[in-house]
C-alpha cells in the first residue's frame, strides 16, 4: 500500500509540472498574440500606379542575375514586397510574408525587392533563411512603381494587372491586400467608404 | 510549531531561483537596470550607479547563501526584508502617482508598469521567504524527500513565471479592450 502511495504520488508530481509547463506555454503565446496584435491603421493613399490597371512591365536581374519580370502575364501572380535591410518593421513582417508565400505557392510567386548595401542584404538573406526566394536589389522597380514609404506590398494578378497595394506595417495589412484583391477596391478604406455610400441608397 | 523541512527545503529553493533570475537580468544589462532605479527616484543620483552595480551581487550572494543550511535563516530573512524594501519602493512611487514607471522586475522582455498587483505579489515572496527563514523540525530525510522538494519547486516557480508572465500581459490586455 505504501509502495502504491508513493508510486502515484510520483505520478501526481510529474503530471503537476508537465500541467504547469503547459500553463507557462498558454502564457507566452498570448503575450506573443498580445505583441503582434498592431492597431489596424490605414493603408496610405498616395499616388502611382492605379489599382485595377495594367502594372508597370519592368524586368530586373535578381541576386544570382537572373531576369525577374515584373508586371507580365503569367501562370502565376505576383506579391512584390519591398523591403530594406535597414526598417525593423520590413524584418518583423518577413515570417508573414514567408508563411504567405508557403500558403500560396501555387498561385502566387512572393517577390522581395530591396535596395542599398550588399553586405547588408546577405546577412538579412541568412538571417531569414531567404536564400532560395527571387530577390531582386536594385532601384529600379522601386522607381517604376514610385515606393516612397516601406515596407510596401504590391499584388499583381496572373493577367499582370495591379491588384492591390500599400504600406503594410502588421500582418493585418497584408491580408488586408487579399481581401481587397477579392473585393475589387483600391484600398479597404475605399471599400468601407463605398459601402457607406450604398447604405444611404435603397438596396435590393 | 514547526514545520516540516520539505516546506523549508522548498521555500529556500524558490527564493533562490527567484533572486538568482532576478539578478541575472540586472547583472547582464547594467545600464537599463540603473535607468530603472533612476525612474524610481529613491535615491540621490550619485548613489544611483552603485546601488544598481551592488544590488544584483547582494541578490546573487543572498541566492547562494539561502540554499547552504549553515546561513539558510539569516539569507532567508535578509531576501525578505530586500523584497519588503522594493515592495516598499513600488508603494512610494504608488503613492506618488507615478504608475508609468517600469517595474524593472524581470528583463526587458517583460517590462511592465507599476500596479498594486505587485505589491501582493511581493507579499507573496516575502511569505516564502519567511517559510525558508523558518527553522525545521529535524527528520532524517531520504531520495523521495528529495524528489518531493525538487518537483514543488519546479512547480511552484512554473506557476510563479506563469502568474508573472499573466501580469506582464494584462496591461496589453487592458489595451485591447479599450481602458
Amino acid at each position: 500500500m505504501m509502495q502504491a502511495l508513493i508510486v502515484s504520488n510520483v505520478l501526481l508530481w510529474c503530471l503537476l509540472i508537465a500541467l504547469a509547463f503547459a500553463v507557462m506555454g498558454l502564457v507566452r503565446q498570448i503575450g506573443i498574440l498580445h505583441g503582434r496584435i498592431a492597431p489596424a491603421g490605414a493603408l496610405m493613399l498616395d499616388k502611382g500606379v492605379a489599382v485595377n490597371e495594367p502594372a508597370p512591365k519592368v524586368t530586373a536581374a535578381d541576386r544570382e542575375g537572373r531576369p525577374v519580370n515584373f508586371g507580365y502575364a503569367g501562370d502565376k501572380g505576383q506579391l512584390l514586397f519591398f523591403l530594406s535591410p535597414t526598417c525593423p518593421i520590413c524584418k518583423s513582417l518577413l515570417p508573414a510574408i514567408k508563411s504567405i508565400a508557403k500558403e500560396q505557392a501555387e498561385r502566387l510567386e512572393v517577390i522581395y525587392v530591396s535596395d542599398g548595401d550588399p553586405e547588408a542584404q546577405r546577412k538579412l538573406i541568412s538571417e531569414f533563411k531567404l536564400e532560395g526566394a527571387r530577390y531582386v536589389v536594385g532601384p529600379e522597380v522601386g522607381m517604376t512603381y514610385q515606393i516612397g514609404k516601406l515596407p510596401y506590398a504590391a499584388l499583381i494578378d496572373s493577367n499582370g494587372t495591379l491588384r492591390a497595394k500599400g504600406l503594410v506595417n502588421s500582418r493585418e495589412h497584408l491580408d488586408s491586400l487579399f481581401e481587397v484583391e477579392h473585393l475589387g477596391s483600391a484600398t479597404l478604406q475605399d471599400y468601407l467608404h463605398r459601402d457607406h455610400v450604398h447604405t444611404h441608397s435603397p438596396q435590393q | 510549531m514547526q514545520p516540516d523541512p520539505l516546506f523549508t527545503l522548498t521555500g529556500a529553493l524558490c527564493t533562490a531561483v527567484i533572486l538568482a533570475s532576478a539578478a541575472t537580468h540586472k547583472v547582464r544589462a547594467p545600464a537599463r537596470f540603473s535607468a530603472q532605479l533612476q525612474a524610481y527616484q529613491l535615491l540621490p543620483t550619485a548613489l544611483v550607479r552603485p546601488v544598481a552595480r551592488g544590488l544584483p551581487w547582494l541578490e546573487l550572494a543572498l541566492a547562494f547563501a539561502v540554499l547552504l543550511p549553515v546561513s539558510r535563516a539569516v539569507a532567508a530573512l535578509a531576501a525578505a526584508a530586500l523584497l519588503a524594501l522594493y515592495a516598499t519602493a513600488i508603494a512610494i512611487n504608488l503613492w506618488r502617482g507615478r504608475q508609468d514607471i517600469d517595474c524593472g522586475c524581470a528583463g526587458p522582455d517583460q517590462r511592465q508598469p507599476i500596479r498594486p498587483l505587485l505589491l501582493i505579489r511581493n507579499a507573496l515572496l516575502v511569505g516564502v521567504a519567511l517559510l525558508a527563514a523558518w527553522q525545521p523540525e529535524t527528520r532524517a530525510l531520504g531520495l523521495f524527500d528529495a524528489f518531493v522538494v525538487l518537483a514543488a519547486s519546479a512547480v511552484a516557480l512554473l506557476i510563479y513565471a506563469a502568474a508573472d508572465g499573466l501580469l506582464a500581459n494584462s496591461p496589453g490586455l487592458l489595451k485591447l479592450i479599450g481602458r
